[in-house]
């Protein structure tokens, strides 16, 4: 899947892959590639920018730690993150029923 | 596997293309190399050879130079910041040693615009105001450049070509701020030389050719790396 069809979810996505601990930027990439089943394949040029950008906002934390005899910039969910998460939860939630409602087809009707 | 060619190769692509501070661009690179090792131990723990391993991830993590492009927003950001800030810690400095510099050279307050106090200098009804104007930006753009590249970002989305121009504005603010100040100098240096006390005088004109040479060099920085961005 195209790195633009999750334009506006990739943030929600990345903050999601760290809800269960901290991670690296490549453990990131391959939670989001299993969790996705392969669908969600992203480059490093979109994943790693973007951590970066939500560190910004303080919505994650990123350090240099030593992790398995390397040194690894390790990003965490902050308060804010956490907060940020379940918002954009609720939104995809009601976005996505509103989808479905729309795009599944509706069963007919019964006629007596 | 620290120093292999092939991935060393790989960053110092992309760091070619990475305008911007260098201390967050080797942060990146740092990162990029060490996210390269995790993915040629994946692939080597997958049953590739080394050097087959090495070629995967580099081809896994992409053309250098796009990699690069897609960092530049962060580094503009970055770029403008750093200019606000030492902008922000440098201009009350300045202020001060300016402020002690005129009173210790017996430049009296009056309830009169600052061009009217006694001992001022004979070009004060021209920079003063100048010098007025000059802060006024300077402090607007500072402010807008911190609030645009930090954690408001969260409620205020800006964009790093904003951001690098309010802060290009504050930083060539910052430099004719001190230009008009040198000028209050040197027209008090033709008319009355003996008025200035040579110490705080000097401290108050190398702290501002400095700042101006610094502030200058940070806009123009700021600058550049927006017009990397396309």
């Amino acid at each position: 899947m195209r790195a633009e069809t999750l334009k506006g979810h990739l943030d929600g996505l990345l903050l999601a892959s760290l809800e269960t601990g901290p991670r690296h930027g490549y453990a990131i990439m391959e939670a989001l590639r299993s969790g996705s089943g392969g669908q969600f394949d992203l480059p490093t040029g979109t994943v790693y920018p973007a951590l970066r950008r939500l560190e910004r906002a303080g919505l994650i934390e990123g350090t240099w730690s030593q992790e398995g005899g390397r040194q690894r910039r390790v990003y965490e969910l902050t308060p804010a993150g956490r907060r940020t998460l379940t918002a954009e939860r609720g939104t995809w939630r009601e976005f996505s029923a509103a989808v479905t409602a729309l795009l599944e087809p509706a069963p007919r009707p019964v006629t007596p | 596997m620290t120093g292999d060619p092939a991935v060393e190769g790989y960053l110092s692509d992309v760091a070619a293309s990475m305008p911007g501070p260098r201390r967050a661009r080797s942060d990146i690179v740092a990162e990029l190399r060490s996210g390269l090792f995790d993915a040629i131990e994946a692939r080597r723990s997958a049953g590739l050879t080394a050097q087959a391993a090495t070629e995967a991830a580099i081809t896994e993590f992409g053309d250098p130079r796009q990699v690069a492009r897609a960092f530049r927003p962060h580094l503009a950001m970055i770029q403008a910041r750093r200019t606000a800030f030492a902008l922000a810690v440098t201009g009350p400095l300045i202020g001060l040693l300016w402020a002690v510099a005129a009173f210790a050279s017996h430049i009296t307050l009056r309830h009169a615009p600052p061009w009217q106090w006694p001992g001022a200098p004979p070009l004060s009804p021209a920079a003063v105001p100048a010098v007025g104007a000059a802060l006024l930006i300077v402090i607007t753009s500072t402010l807008a450049t911190i609030a645009a590249t930090g954690k408001l970002t969260r409620w205020l989305p800006a964009s790093p070509r904003t951001a690098a121009v309010t802060a290009a504005t504050a930083g060539f603010g910052a430099a004719a701020a001190d230009l008009a100040l040198l000028a209050l100098l040197a027209s008090q240096l033709t008319r009355a030389p003996g008025s200035l006390d040579p110490l705080p005088v000097a401290a108050a004109t190398a702290a501002s050719v400095t700042r101006l040479a610094l502030a200058r060099r940070a806009a123009r920085r700021c600058l550049a790396i927006r017009a990397t961005l396309t």
